[in-house]
Parts: structure tokens; C-alpha cells; sequence
């Protein structure tokens, strides 16, 4: 025991001298100039250079500040995570091909199942939509960066540490995953002794943390840091679900740090705040975490409704119909989601009256929701279509949504959830929702701004590909698990051999054994879809055309396009790195009033 | 250069403390949540010193040494409340507690000592170093 003392603490001592190593070599980070390795040169006092350029190499990716190499951060952390998280759901659907579990033993199955959900609502779309957000944001605002660029940086690095810390536990000697499904109720979560349920609750608390810190950059930046032409009036559709978002995130985030907190005392120091028969009791942490866990939501939710609400007009030659409804049914849909939390605990025995009001608010809900929905179909009503990927895949998650969205309606009701409860109708639902809309926004939001953020496009043909395979894995997977819950087959169980007189277990084998078919398919879809992004990053000719979508002809092209038009101007004008472009030579530069615009290119060069 | 378009937001694109505050506060965690001295020092030490740089290259702070010892004096405060909740009565009994830390008083512990490191560290470069050109 000693020893392992000594030995870790050697180990911090060698580590804390790599850092002061670490940060003496960048120790001339402060004078990266156009001229090799920032010694100033002929320039005279370092100091006084201009630091524009950025450093070299790896050290680039770990020192940046910019918001779009943030973005891209994020967005190959997100895509790493949506792989794993991936990986892990095809594992559970392997293993639920025979009633008696195919593959894995059950402890492991609990593990994984625990580790998908979290994966995927944690480490996946929150941080995917901040990939957006980072890059976008403040190209669509006018603005030359995020309101606290630092800050920007050290909320996406909390995150590297907070996958470890969740995953730990399945790669660290005398562990295991964590098996508590991510909702982690008590007691189970408070009583299973297993140092990876501690890890992986730490790790949940830098996410929450990161995802706070970069919710008050957001609302700083599109409060304060807007162009002066961008007003509240026309502020894009995309800012204001973030902003939404944001707001969100303030409130409900802290709630599950203080939360976990709270689980983690009562793990390993003793106090009683979610014991049975003391203090909140168990049904504590469940009005705790569903106060996060309902808004939580629609911060997954909001922000890909926003990218559906900005690309779909894009492609079907018309204005969003109805932006204003568009605007305040988000707000609503913020203001509502606060006060529907009970919805996931009708059966716990709390008092109905309670329960009748929370069904009622849970149903409005579904106001809101149907505004923005009938607004997208409105908005393709006689409008010139073109249906490439990101607008299939718009298309896509209006039906998704659509089908989740019904769902959730009926299980918003007392008495229908009173029978569906903790069935897979429940998770047929909600991955009609975080599959079906949120990932097919994600993926639309992916292609529409591929472009932009490679200089190159992706492959069409494989685009539909993986637009088709992934809408009918979608909806093969899911619609088997909402006739799995008609059938009462309760969710997140390994093994489902049960005594056939008390269950149709040949219709319950079939269905699962279709939703893993599906499983399939999503995943051939996928793995086009990295393969399509990366190869087409690799070696795609570049697009010199700035307008990509032909978006000009409906007077459609947005900032950000406008954007990516004059940094392909500027980087004509100073003869850059765009090697195609200098030999070409033949676009028209209009440098002289473009000075304040290039301003923030010269962060990407 | 000026003169080029492109640079008329001048602010750094680099900063190597984001990142050590994020590694910073994670090692704390979970040093003082899972009861590991060495981490738990080490991540407060890493913590406090990369937000005392931090502050000091965006010019919140002159020098970041003054900063690095207010650090210290607050950790060092916190951890000494942790050990002072622990300690019996009227009795004095904190070298008995210290000598056989329960997990209360190890936390409590490690945050103070590496409070009182960040302090002395502060307090050495304010009075020897060379003052971080900024």
C-alpha cells in the first residue's frame, strides 16, 4: 500500500515536471510570426511582434484558442465518441439476437448498455452540437471569435478526461463498468460496490461542468459579440436554438454536478442523502436527475431542430415559413421543458394530482413541437426541392421526429404510460428522437457545411447511401422496438427467455432479431458515412466555387457561406496556401473593403 | 504586415493553459473525491498554477505569483475546515487525528498541503523571480 503510494507519487512528480518541460519548450508561444519559430528576427523585440500565426503540429491542436479548430475538436471528439457508442449498441443488439443472450454474459451486457446511453447523450451529442456551434456561431454573428476564447478551449479539454473516467472502468485492472443504465437511480447506484461507478460518476461531472462553461460563452457571445447588422430581428435560426440551449444547459447542468455530488458522498463518505428510509430517499435522486434529465432533452433536441430549421429552407428554394413561430416555440419549448420532469416517474407512486398536472404540461409540449413541425412540412409545401444529402436528410428527421414525437405523446398520458412503462416502447421512442432526429440533423448539418469547413465535397453517391441505409435501419430498429413494448417486453434486460405461457416469446424473438437487422444496416451506413468523410477530406479536389449549393440564385447565401467566399478571395489575394487557387488566378479580388471581413481568416491560416 | 487584411483582430490563436487547467481540475476530482493523496496534490498543484498562468496572460493578473499564493491561501483554508470538521471537541487532539486520517481528514489533508505548497511556491517567485514579461 505504501509502495503504491510512493510509486504514485513519483509518477505526479514526473508529470508535473513533463508539464513545466512542456510549457518551457512552448515557452516562445507568444511569438508565433510569420517567420520561422518566433524569434523575432529582423523584427526586434519579440514582443512587439504580431502573433498571428499559430504553432506547428500537434502542439497547434493543444494550445488553440480558435473557435474553429475548437469546433473541429469537438466534432472529432464527438465522432469518436458516436463510434464507440455505436459499437456498443450494435453489441447489445447482437446480443439480444437469442432470448437467452448471443453473445456476452450478463454483467457485461449491463455495462455496456449503461456505458451506450451515457456515451451517447454525453460525450456524443452534446459535444457534436458544440462542433457546430463553435465553428458556426460566430461566423454567422459577425463575430471574430467566441466572447472567452480561453474559456472555449479548457470546457472542450475537460472532456478528454471525463470519456477516460466513464470508460475507465472497463480498462482498469480490478474494475468493471459501471451498471447502473444512465439514469443511475438509487439505491442500486449508491450501493454497488464498484470503483468504476465512482470514476465514471467523476467523469459525468466534467462533462457537466464543460458543457456549463461553454453555455456561458455562448450566451456572452451572441449577447455581446453580434455584428452591428446582425440584430435580435434577424438573428439566424441556428443562434437562437443555441441560445435557447444555452440557457438550459445554466440551469439544468449545476443540478446534476450537485446531484452526482451528492451520490458520491453517499458512495464513499458516509452521508445519507439518497438512503433508504433517510433524508430524500431514492425518489430523491429521481426528481434530481429528471429535473436535468427532462431539459437535457431538449439540449439535445433544440439545436438540431435549429440546423434542420437553417438547412431545409436552403434547399427547398423558400424562406423558413414562419420564423417568428419558429423563434418562440423554441422559447417555449425551453420555458416547458422545466416543468414536465415527473413524466418519467408516473409509477413510482407519487400522489396523482401531482401526476395529472405533469401530464398536462408534458402535452402541451407537444404544442411547440407540432408549430415547428408543421412549419418545416410548410415550408417544402410547393417549394422547389432538391433533394441532396443534407436535405434528405432533413426530410428524414421530420419523419423520425414526427414518429417519435406521437409516441411520446401517448406516453405522456397517465394511464398509457401506466402500461408502457419501462418497455421498449419507451426506447423505441426516444431513439426515434436521439437516432432518428437528432443524429439525421447532425449528419444534414455534417454534408450542408462540409464544404466549408474542408474546402472540398464529400461523395454524393455515398452521401445517399448512407442517407438511405440509415433511415431504414432507423426505422427498422425502432419501429421493432415499439411493437417489442406493445408486447410488454420490459427494456434493458440481457436475456428475455421467459416461460412462454406468460409471453409470446416467438413474436418477441422475431422482433428483436428484426430491430438487430436493422442494427446491421445503420451500421454498414456508418461506416460509408466515415469512410465518405474521410477519404473525401484526404483527396477531393478542392471547391473553388464558394457558392457550393447554388444558394445565390434564391438569395439564400448565407454568412457563413459569404464568409468562406471572401476567405477564398483573400487567400487569392495573398497568394496563401491554396495552391489551386494561385495558379488559377483568374477570380476577381475585391481586397479593399474586404479588410475587417478577412479579419477572421487570418485565424485559420 | 499590418497592412495586410486579415489582422485587424489581433489576439492570440494559442495559449498552452486551457488545457492544464482542464487535466488540473479532473486530477484534482478525483484525487480528493477517491481519497489519493498523490493525485489529489498534484492535480490542486497543476490547478492552481495553470489558472494563476492563465489569468496572468490574459491580463487579469500583473504577475501570476501574487495570484498563485492567493490560490494556495484558499485551498490550504479549505482543507484545514475538512480536517478542523473531524477534530474532537475541546480536546487537542489534531496531531492524534493527522497521525490516523480518516477519510475526511486524508482530503482535507491533501488540499491543504498542496495549499500551502502553492503558497510558498507563490510567495518564493514574488520575492526571487524575475518578473513574466506580459
Amino acid at each position: 500500500m505504501v509502495s503504491a503510494q510512493l510509486v504514485l507519487t513519483a509518477l505526479m512528480g514526473v508529470f508535473l515536471v513533463g508539464v513545466v518541460a512542456f510549457l518551457s519548450r512552448v515557452e516562445d508561444w507568444r511569438s508565433y510570426t510569420p517567420l520561422v519559430s518566433g524569434g523575432g528576427g529582423g523584427y526586434g523585440d519579440t514582443g512587439a511582434t504580431v502573433h498571428r500565426e499559430k504553432p506547428a503540429g500537434i502542439t497547434r491542436w493543444l494550445t488553440t484558442v480558435d473557435h474553429k479548430d475548437i469546433g473541429l475538436l469537438y466534432g472529432t471528439y464527438g465522432i469518436i465518441a458516436f463510434a464507440v457508442g455505436g459499437l456498443m449498441a450494435f453489441l447489445i443488439r447482437m446480443q439480444l439476437i437469442a432470448p437467452e443472450g448471443a453473445v456476452v454474459g450478463n454483467s457485461f451486457y449491463n455495462a455496456v448498455l449503461t456505458s451506450h446511453g451515457i456515451t451517447m447523450l454525453f460525450l456524443f451529442g452534446t459535444p457534436i452540437i458544440a462542433a457546430f456551434s463553435n465553428y458556426f456561431i460566430p461566423l454567422l454573428i459577425g463575430a471574430d471569435d467566441m466572447a472567452f476564447p480561453r474559456i472555449n478551449a479548457i470546457a472542450f479539454w475537460l472532456l478528454p478526461p471525463g470519456a477516460l473516467l466513464i470508460w475507465a472502468g472497463f480498462f482498469l485492472p480490478g474494475m468493471e463498468g459501471a451498471q447502473t443504465a444512465w439514469t443511475m437511480y438509487t439505491p442500486l447506484s449508491a450501493e454497488q460496490a464498484n470503483a468504476g461507478v465512482d470514476l465514471m460518476l467523476l467523469g459525468l461531472h466534467l462533462t457537466g461542468v464543460s458543457a456549463t462553461m461553454g453555455a456561458i460563452n455562448f450566451i456572452a457571445t451572441i449577447f455581446t459579440e453580434r455584428d452591428d447588422d446582425v440584430t435580435w430581428a434577424n438573428l439566424d435560426i441556428f443562434s437562437w436554438t443555441i441560445l435557447t440551449q444555452s440557457a438550459l444547459i445554466l440551469f439544468a447542468f449545476p443540478l446534476l454536478g450537485s446531484a452526482i455530488v451528492m451520490l458520491l458522498l453517499d458512495r464513499n463518505l458516509a452521508t445519507t442523502f439518497y438512503a433508504v428510509g433517510e433524508g430524500g430517499g431514492p425518489i430523491l435522486w429521481q426528481h434530481l436527475f429528471w429535473f436535468f434529465g427532462h431539459p437535457e432533452v431538449y439540449i439535445l433536441v433544440l439545436p438540431p431542430m435549429g440546423l434542420v430549421s437553417y438547412i431545409l429552407p436552403k434547399f427547398s428554394g423558400r424562406k423558413l415559413f414562419g420564423f417568428k413561430f419558429i423563434v418562440y416555440s423554441t422559447l417555449a419549448i425551453g420555458v416547458l421543458s422545466f416543468g414536465v420532469w415527473a413524466h418519467h416517474m408516473f409509477t413510482t407512486g407519487i400522489d396523482p394530482r401531482l401526476r395529472a398536472s405533469f401530464m398536462a404540461v408534458s402535452l402541451a409540449i407537444a404544442i411547440p413541437s407540432a408549430v415547428k413541425t408543421f412549419n418545416w412540412i410548410t415550408t417544402m409545401w410547393n417549394g422547389r426541392l432538391r433533394l441532396t444529402t443534407p436535405m434528405l436528410f432533413c426530410i428524414g428527421f421530420v419523419s423520425n421526429f414526427i414518429l417519435g414525437g406521437v409516441t411520446g405523446v401517448f406516453l405522456a398520458s397517465v394511464p398509457v404510460d401506466k402500461v408502457l412503462h419501462d418497455t421498449y416502447y419507451v426506447v423505441g421512442h426516444f431513439h426515434y428522437i436521439v437516432m432518428g432526429a437528432i443524429g439525421f440533423a447532425v449528419f444534414a448539418g455534417l454534408y450542408y457545411w462540409f464544404p466549408i469547413v474542408t474546402g472540398r465535397m464529400y461523395q454524393r453517391r455515398l452521401g445517399k447511401w448512407h442517407f438511405w441505409l440509415s433511415m431504414l435501419g432507423t426505422n427498422i430498429t425502432f419501429f421493432a422496438m415499439l411493437f417489442l413494448g406493445y408486447l410488454g417486453m420490459p427494456r434493458r434486460y440481457a436475456t428475455y427467455d421467459f416461460n412462454s405461457a406468460i409471453a409470446p416469446l416467438d413474436m418477441v424473438t422475431l422482433a428483436h432479431q428484426a430491430a438487430s437487422v436493422g442494427a446491421v444496416l445503420l451500421l454498414i451506413g456508418q461506416l460509408i458515412f466515415v469512410w465518405n468523410i474521410v477519404q473525401s477530406w484526404l483527396e477531393a479536389p478542392a471547391v473553388e466555387d464558394p457558392d457550393p449549393w447554388d444558394l445565390k440564385e434564391t438569395n439564400q447565401h448565407g454568412r457563413e457561406f459569404q464568409w468562406h467566399e471572401r476567405r477564398i478571395a483573400t487567400a487569392l489575394a495573398d497568394g496563401g496556401e491554396e495552391e489551386e487557387a494561385v495558379t488559377d488566378g483568374g477570380k476577381v479580388v475585391d481586397g479593399a473593403n474586404e479588410t475587417s471581413d478577412a479579419a477572421s481568416d487570418s485565424a485559420d491560416d | 504586415m499590418e497592412e495586410q487584411p486579415g489582422l485587424s483582430d489581433q489576439y492570440r490563436t494559442a495559449s498552452p493553459w486551457p488545457l492544464l487547467v482542464a487535466v488540473g481540475f479532473a486530477l484534482s476530482e478525483v484525487g480528493v473525491f477517491l481519497g489519493i493523496f498523490p493525485v489529489a496534490v498534484g492535480g490542486i498543484l497543476l490547478l492552481g498554477g495553470s489558472v494563476a498562468g492563465i489569468l496572468a496572460e490574459s491580463g487579469y493578473a500583473r504577475r501570476p505569483w501574487r495570484t498563485l499564493a492567493l490560490l494556495g491561501g484558499v485551498f490550504a483554508g479549505l482543507g484545514a475546515a475538512l480536517v478542523a470538521t473531524q477534530l474532537p471537541g475541546s480536546s487537542v487532539g489534531l496531531l492524534e487525528v493527522v497521525a490516523d486520517p480518516n477519510g475526511v481528514v486524508g482530503r482535507g489533508l491533501a488540499v491543504a498541503v498542496a495549499g500551502a505548497m502553492l503558497v510558498a511556491a507563490g510567495a518564493t517567485s514574488q520575492m526571487f523571480g524575475r518578473s513574466q514579461q506580459v
